[in-house]
C-alpha cells in the first residue's frame, strides 16, 4: 500500500523541496515554497494518522533491506498524532512568518525557509523512525537546522546564544552516540524493537553498562530538550530568534528530542528493565526542580520573550515529571502535554511576536496597557496564559489535573504539592502580564482603542491555533485513550 | 600572489588534479574513493585556483549563485533518487529500477555511480565554500 510510505514520503518531501529555494532569486518564492510544502505535509500527515486509526500501527522498511539490517520506521496512532501536531504547528508558524519577517529581518530570508523546512523533515525524522541510529544522524541534521535558525538575524547576541545552543547541543548529541554505542556492544543491533528483545535477555548480565547507557541517554537527550539543570542555552536562543521561529523551536525542537527520550525509556528498555534502577525518580525529581525554578526564574525576568523561554522550561518539567512518575497515566499524560504545549507556546510566542512587532517593545513595564491598543492579540495571548496557568476547559488544565490523579495513582501524594506550586507561580507572571494590559487607570492614559491593532488577515494563522488549542482541550478525552491504547 | 612559476605550473596542475578528482569519483563503487573522496580533490583543485589567480578572476568564473545552484541541484538529484529507490523498495512495488549492469565494468553498482556523482559535485562546492569562508570572510 503506498499510503504505509507516507511518512517516510513526507520526510523526504520536505528534504528535497527545501534545496530547490536557493535557486530561485526572488524571496516571495521561498515563502511561498515552504508554506505550501509544509501544508502538504500537514495533510499526508493527516491522512497516515485516519489510516492508522483504521488500520494500525505502520513498520516500513525504507529501501530494499528488512528490519535488523535496513532502517525500519515506525508510526502508531502516538506518532501520527505528533508529526500532524507538528507538521501543521510549523504550517501555521510559517503563514504568519509569511507577513512579518522582513520587519524583523532583512537578509537571508531564502535560507530561513530552506532551515525550516530540513528541521521539520527531521524532527519527523526523529519522531517516526524506530533505529537507534538513524535517529541520531536525524538529531544531528535537527540540530545544525535549529542552530541556523537561531543565528540567522545575524546579530551579536544570536551569535552568543547560537554558539552556546551549539556547543551544549553537540554535547548532548555525543552522549547519546556513546549511549547507541554502549547499548549496540551489548545487543548487537540498532533496531529499537530487536534492542529490546535482546535487553529483555541479556540485561541481568550487563548490569552497569545497561545503568550506564540510560544515563547518558537521559542527560544527552536531556540537554537537547531543557531538562532543568540544564536549559542554560534555551532562554538566550528562544528568546533572539523571529517569532515564528520561537515559536518553532519552543514548540516543536525540544518536544522531538523529549519524544525521543521517552521512546528509548519505554520501547527500548521497557519499564521492566527502568524500574530496576533509580533512574525514574531522577527524572521525577528533576522535572519537579524544572517545574519550580523554571517558574521562578521567569518572575525575574524583565522581557517578556525571556518569560515565555522560562515558562518553556517549566513546561517541559511538566513533560519530565509526567515520565518520571512511571505509570501508565502519567506517560500517557506527558505526550499528551507534549501536544497541548506545542500549541499553546506557539500562540503564545505568535502573539507576544506580533505585540513586539507592532508596539516595538519588549520589556514588560513598557508593556502596560497594549491591551486596550491590540486587543485581539492580547486576547489569544490571554488564552495562551491560561492555558498554561490552568483555567479549566483549555489543555493546561487538563493536563494538570490528569497529572495530580497519576501521581495520587503512582502513591507519591508529596509531589501534588509540586503541581500546586508550579500552577500558582505560574499565575504570578502570567497573570500580571494580562492584568497590566487590559486594566489600570495610568496603564490605558494615552492609549487610543485598536490603534495598533494587526489587520485580520495576518492574525488568522494565530487565531486558528487559538481555536486548535481549545479543540485539544475540548476533546481531551478521545486523545488520552488514544495515546493510552498504544501505549509501550 | 604574482610569482610567473605558480602561474605556468597551476595551469598544468589544476587539470590534472580535476581529472584525478573526476577519476575518484566514477571509480567510487569500483575502487577505493568515491564521491566524498573525489569531491575534496576537486574542492583542492578550485581553493588552489582561488590562491594564485586572486579573488576577481575566481569570482568571475566560479560564481556564487553558479556554485550554489550547482550544489542544490545535485542534493535534489540525490534526493530524488535515493527517495525513489526508499520508496519503491519500501513499498514492495516492482517498477523500473536502474540495471545493475557487468560487475567490473564502469557503468555497474546501480544507483551508487549517479549517487557518487551528486555526491562529489556537492563535497567540491562545500570545500570551496569553506575555504573562502575562512580565506575572506564570507562566502
Amino acid at each position: 500500500m503506498i499510503i504505509k510510505s507516507f511518512p517516510l514520503l513526507t520526510i523526504i518531501f520536505l528534504f528535497i523541496t527545501s534545496f530547490t529555494m536557493p535557486l530561485f532569486k526572488k524571496d516571495v518564492i521561498s515563502k511561498r515554497l515552504s508554506f505550501i510544502t509544509l501544508s502538504i505535509s500537514s495533510v499526508i500527515s493527516l491522512i497516515s494518522v485516519i489510516y492508522i486509526k483504521f488500520n494500525g500501527e505502520i513498520y516500513y522498511r525504507v529501501g530494499h533491506w528488512d528490519a535488523p539490517w535496513g532502517i525500519e520506521l515506525h508510526v502508531g496512532i502516538i506518532e501520527g498524532i505528533i508529526g500532524l501536531v507538528f507538521t501543521s504547528v510549523a504550517t501555521l508558524a510559517i503563514w504568519y512568518s509569511m507577513f512579518s519577517l522582513e520587519r524583523s529581518m532583512k537578509e537571508r530570508i531564502g535560507f530561513y525557509y530552506l532551515l525550516i523546512n530540513i528541521l521539520i523533515g527531521s524532527l519527523l525524522g526523529i519522531v517516526y523512525t524506530n533505529d537507534l541510529f538513524n535517529a541520531f544522524v536525524f538529531i544531528e541534521v535537527s540540530t545544525i537546522a535549529a542552530c541556523g535558525i537561531v543565528v540567522i538575524k545575524n546579530k551579536k547576541e544570536n551569535i552568543k546564544a547560537a554558539l552556546k545552543y551549539l556547543i551544549l547541543s553537540i554535547l548532548g548529541s555525543g552522549l547519546v552516540l556513546m549511549g547507541i554505542a554502549f547499548i549496540y556492544s551489548i545487543t548487537g543491533n540498532l533496531n529499537m524493537t530487536f534492542i529490546h528483545n535482546e535487553l529483555i535477555k541479556i540485561h541481568g548480565q550487563y548490569q552497569s553498562t545497561v545503568l550506564i547507557t540510560l544515563v547518558l541517554f537521559t542527560i544527552g537527550l536531556g540537554v537537547k530538550s531543557a531538562m532543568f539543570p540544564l536549559h542554560t542555552w534555551l532562554p538566550d536562543a528562544h528568546s533572539n530568534s523571529p517569532a515564528s521561529a520561537s515559536a518553532i523551536l519552543s514548540g516543536l525542537v525540544l518536544k522531538a528530542y523529549v519524544f525521543l527520550l521517552i521512546k528509548i525509556l519505554f520501547r527500548v528498555f521497557g519499564l521492566e528493565i527502568i524500574s530496576q534502577y533509580p533512574l525514574l525518580d531522577l527524572i521525577l525529581i528533576l522535572g519537579s526542580a524544572g517545574m519550580i525554578m523554571g517558574s521562578v526564574l521567569a518572575i525575574l525576568q524583565r522581557n517578556i520573550k525571556r518569560v515565555i523561554a522560562y515558562s518553556s522550561v517549566a513546561q517541559m518539567g511538566y513533560i519530565f515529571y509526567g515520565i518520571g512518575l512511571g505509570n501508565e497515566l502519567g506517560l500517557a499524560m506527558a505526550i499528551y502535554h507534549i501536544i497541548g504545549h506545542a500549541l499553546t507556546k506557539s500562540t503564545l510566542f505568535l502573539s507576544v511576536g506580533s505585540i513586539i512587532e507592532q508596539t516595538g517593545n519588549h520589556k514588560l513595564t513598557d508593556l502596560r496597557g497594549v491591551g486596550k491598543e491590540m486587543p485581539v492579540t492580547l486576547s489569544i495571548f490571554t488564552i495562551g496564559a491560561f492555558s498554561m496557568v490552568g483555567i479549566p476547559i483549555l489543555p493546561g488544565f487538563i493536563s494538570k489535573w490528569y497529572f495530580a490523579l497519576a501521581s495520587i495513582e503512582a502513591g507519591k501524594l508529596l509531589y501534588l504539592g509540586v503541581i500546586l506550586a508550579s500552577s500558582l507561580l505560574n499565575a504570578l507572571y502570567y497573570f500580571p502580564i494580562v492584568i497590566n494590559s487590559f486594566f489600570g487607570e495610568e496603564n490605558l492614559k494615552g492609549r487610543v482603542y485598536m490603534s495598533k491593532n494587526k489587520p485580520l488577515k495576518e492574525l488568522v494563522p494565530v487565531l486558528v491555533l487559538t481555536l486548535l488549542v481549545f479543540l485539544i482541550g475540548i476533546f481531551n478525552k478521545g486523545i488520552i485513550d488514544a495515546i493510552r491504547l498504544d501505549l509501550f | 600572489m604574482n610569482s610567473k612559476i605558480l602561474f605556468e605550473v597551476s595551469r598544468l596542475v589544476i587539470p590534472f588534479i580535476q581529472v584525478f578528482g573526476a577519476y575518484v569519483i566514477l571509480h567510487g563503487h569500483l575502487s577505493p574513493g568515491g564521491g566524498f573522496a573525489g569531491g575534496t580533490i576537486i574542492g583542492a583543485s578550485l581553493i588552489l585556483y582561488r590562491v594564485i589567480y586572486g579573488k576577481t578572476e575566481a569570482e568571475e568564473r566560479l560564481t556564487y549563485s553558479k556554485l550554489l545552484s550547482l550544489m542544490c541541484i545535485s542534493l535534489i538529484a540525490y534526493g530524488i533518487l535515493k527517495g525513489y529507490s526508499f520508496i519503491t523498495g519500501g513499498s514492495h512495488l516492482e517498477v523500473f529500477n536502474i540495471p545493475i549492469g557487468t560487475p567490473g565494468k564502469l557503468l555497474s553498482g546501480g544507483l551508487i555511480l549517479p549517487l557518487n556523482i551528486c555526491i562529489g559535485i556537492v563535497v567540491s562546492v562545500v570545500i570551496y565554500f569553506l575555504f573562502k569562508l575562512f580565506y575572506e570572510g564570507e562566502i
